[in-house]
């Protein structure tokens, strides 16, 4: 469960990136974030792990509030995926998914490379779960395709069981097909971790196959909050067109829909 | 298949606009002031006279000048550089413990007229007079002086670099931006690193000497302090201009810094520390050569001395000796590039 509290971040030079998200997505749910480029979909995934810091609001991971305190011990709990895979390229494939351990192996053994059998064991099965197969343990990650790349990337985050999992634009440098694979290993090993799952995309369609809720945003707000069924073309051309909607009278009703996953209208 | 030309000029096109020419009247008096300063600066440095002197001895060599101070000069110091010396003659009478069954490899005894002249008191003439000596003659005598030298110096060379890498490893963290503990430590290291780089290996190995006495250790540190600053500069903008992406993922599952450096950083920085270092060696052979000059050990030390006793067939060998282990050097140092990168 993650809830974002009248979340706002204004950029140093005085972008509001963010301005008053109030957002609440339950345990094991795969909640889609949509919207055009600049929107604000990468500074609301970085502000989970406070890889970006807000200037307002507060958000609570099942139940632990995001703070400077707790922000080391929250990270172990939230794995990211990223667009561009952000492995270390020159390493292997298995040094590469034994990194998502780092966290909780002393720095010793870390620089040592010397993981437990059970770590190794760990790796290993979840690299056979997103399909790679395991003649590719030893090769430098750097000499993989993108695809490939992206499963080491899951492989990876899924290393320390997390609770959430952010994935900021996953499939976009990849093929559709691939790109299904790649959304469903993540949505299927969400599941079988009841993890809960905050992904942006650009692909509508797949924002529509695979989200259990499709948050929109734009220009830092939420405009748009409900389920695939709800996101007709006309929202999604609104979503993309910058169509300006009625009034924002529904505003207040936002919190009280939120758990319900009505579809509403957030002023826009 | 039907290609329209695309009509030229195309429509609305203006052509009042240029790329910037780099021949504009500033250009030219800039030109003009450089050529100015050039003139000033090559007369003090004497490069007018080295032209003159250069003509000279070219001249002097197709048979134009009949004197040529340059070739006077190069021809002195060649002829008596060559044959290079390579063994060494020891008269058998002061060698006290010598065990005549028993010599040294390759080593043999030869009796030789020894011819002297000297001032009869009585007469106050020139008297000539001869005696037999008995000289111990070491055919390689020399050259393996100048082999143990040359060691000394590649050991100087390799225990300098490692002293370097050593002490480099932590300035670099400490002097990269994005790893550095605070502003403080940043400007520390990177202060010290400047001030490592500006120091050149002959003056800190000059004041070393003084420390340390005449030897190897002056030679080790002054070429190991000069290099890690080298070394600190490279490796910590190495550090910061790694592709930051894998590091990214690792700080958000907060995996700490030393462990983000050992994976998301070193991987991508390594094959570079490996070349650096390597050059870092290679130099550092050349540049013990050179301190040696000023007593800092190894075979510059060997060099400095027969060079001020004039003897040039020595100094002949020890130039070869350092010409043939520069190159082996060059040789090995390519390879090894060639593998790991
Ligand atoms: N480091 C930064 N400094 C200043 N402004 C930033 C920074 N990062 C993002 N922004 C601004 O914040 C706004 C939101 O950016 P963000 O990256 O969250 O958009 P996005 O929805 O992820 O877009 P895209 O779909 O292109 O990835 C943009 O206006 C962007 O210019
Ligand atoms: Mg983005």
């Amino acid at each position: 469960m993650i809830e974002f509290q009248q979340i706002s971040k204004k950029w140093p030079d005085g972008t509001l990136a963010l301005s008053d998200v109030n957002v609440s997505i339950p345990k094991g749910q795969f909640c889609v974030i949509l919207g055009p480029s600049g929107a604000g979909k990468s500074t609301l995934l970085r502000t989970v792990n406070g890889l970006t810091q807000t200037t307002g609001g507060r958000i609570n991971i099942d139940g632990t509030e995001l703070t400077a305190a707790t922000a080391r011990t929250l990270r172990q709990r939230v794995a990211m995926i990223h667009q561009h895979f952000n492995l270390t390229l020159r390493m292997s494939v298995a040094a590469n998914v034994l990194a998502g351990l780092l966290p909780v192996v002393s720095t010793g053994r870390a620089i040592l490379g010397w993981f437990e059998p059970a770590h190794r064991a760990k790796a290993c099965a979840l690299l056979a779960r997103v399909g790679l197969d395991p003649k590719h343990l030893l090769r430098r990650a750097g000499e993989l395709s993108g695809g490939q790349q992206q499963r080491v990337g899951v492989a990876r985050a899924f290393m320390l069981d997390p609770e959430v999992v952010l994935a900021d634009e996953p499939v976009a440098s990849l093929d559709p097909k691939i790109s299904r694979e790649i959304l469903s290993l993540i949505r299927d090993a969400a599941r079988e971790r009841n993890a809960t799952v905050l992904c942006s995309l650009h692909q509508v369609d797949l924002a529509r196959e695979f989200g259990d809720r499709i948050v929109g945003m734009r220009d830092g707000k939420i405009v748009f909050d409900g389920t695939p069924a709800e996101f007709t073309d006309e929202r999604m051309e609104a979503l993309y067109q910058g169509a300006q909607w009625e009034d924002n009278a529904v505003a207040e009703a936002a919190d009280l829909y939120n758990d319900a996953l009505q579809p509403q209208l957030v002023a826009a | 298949m039907d290609i329209k030309p695309i009509p030229v000029p195309a429509q609305g096109t203006t052509l009042d606009w240029q790329l910037d020419q780099p021949y504009r009247a500033k250009h030219l008096l800039l030109l003009l002031l450089v050529l100015a300063v050039l003139l000033f600066t090559g007369h003090r440095t004497e490069m007018d006279k080295m032209v003159v002197m250069t003509g000279q001895a070219v001249g002097n060599l197709v048979g134009l000048a009949d004197d040529s101070q340059v070739v006077r000069g190069l021809s002195r110091v060649g002829a008596s550089m060559w044959p290079p010396a390579f063994g060494t003659e020891e008269e058998v009478a002061r060698l006290t413990d010598l065990d005549r069954d028993q010599l040294p490899f390759l080593a043999k005894i030869e009796t030789r007229e020894k011819v002297e002249q000297h001032l009869n008191p009585d007469t106050l003439e020139m008297e000539t007079s001869s005696e037999k000596v008995e000289l111990l003659i070491k055919p390689l005598g020399y050259a393996w002086t100048v082999f143990i030298k040359m060691l000394e110096t590649i050991e100087i060379a390799i225990w300098g670099t490692l002293f370097s890498v050593v002490l480099s490893i932590p300035l670099a963290w400490f002097a990269a931006r994005n790893y550095t503990v605070n502003h403080f430590t940043y400007t520390l290291a990177r202060g010290t690193i400047s001030l490592l780089r500006s120091m050149p290996e002959l003056i800190v190995a000059l004041f070393l000497v003084l420390a340390y006495g005449f030897g190897p250790i002056a030679g080790v540190l002054a070429l190991g302090l000069h290099a890690a600053g080298f070394l600190g500069k490279f490796y910590a903008e190495d550090i910061e201009n790694a592709d930051k992406k894998p590091q990214e993922a690792l700080e958000a599952i907060g995996a700490g810094k030393l462990k983000t450096l050992w994976y998301g950083v070193m991987p991508q920085v390594v094959p570079q520390y490996i070349a650096y270092t390597l050059y870092i060696l290679d130099r550092n052979v050349r540049m013990a050569t050179v301190i040696g000059l000023v007593g800092a050990g190894g075979i510059g030390q060997e060099l400095k001395g027969r060079f001020d006793m004039f003897q040039y067939d020595h100094v002949a060998t020890i130039l070869i000796a350092i010409f043939i282990v520069v190159f082996l050097l060059d040789q090995f140092s390519a390879r090894l590039r060639a593998k790991l990168i």
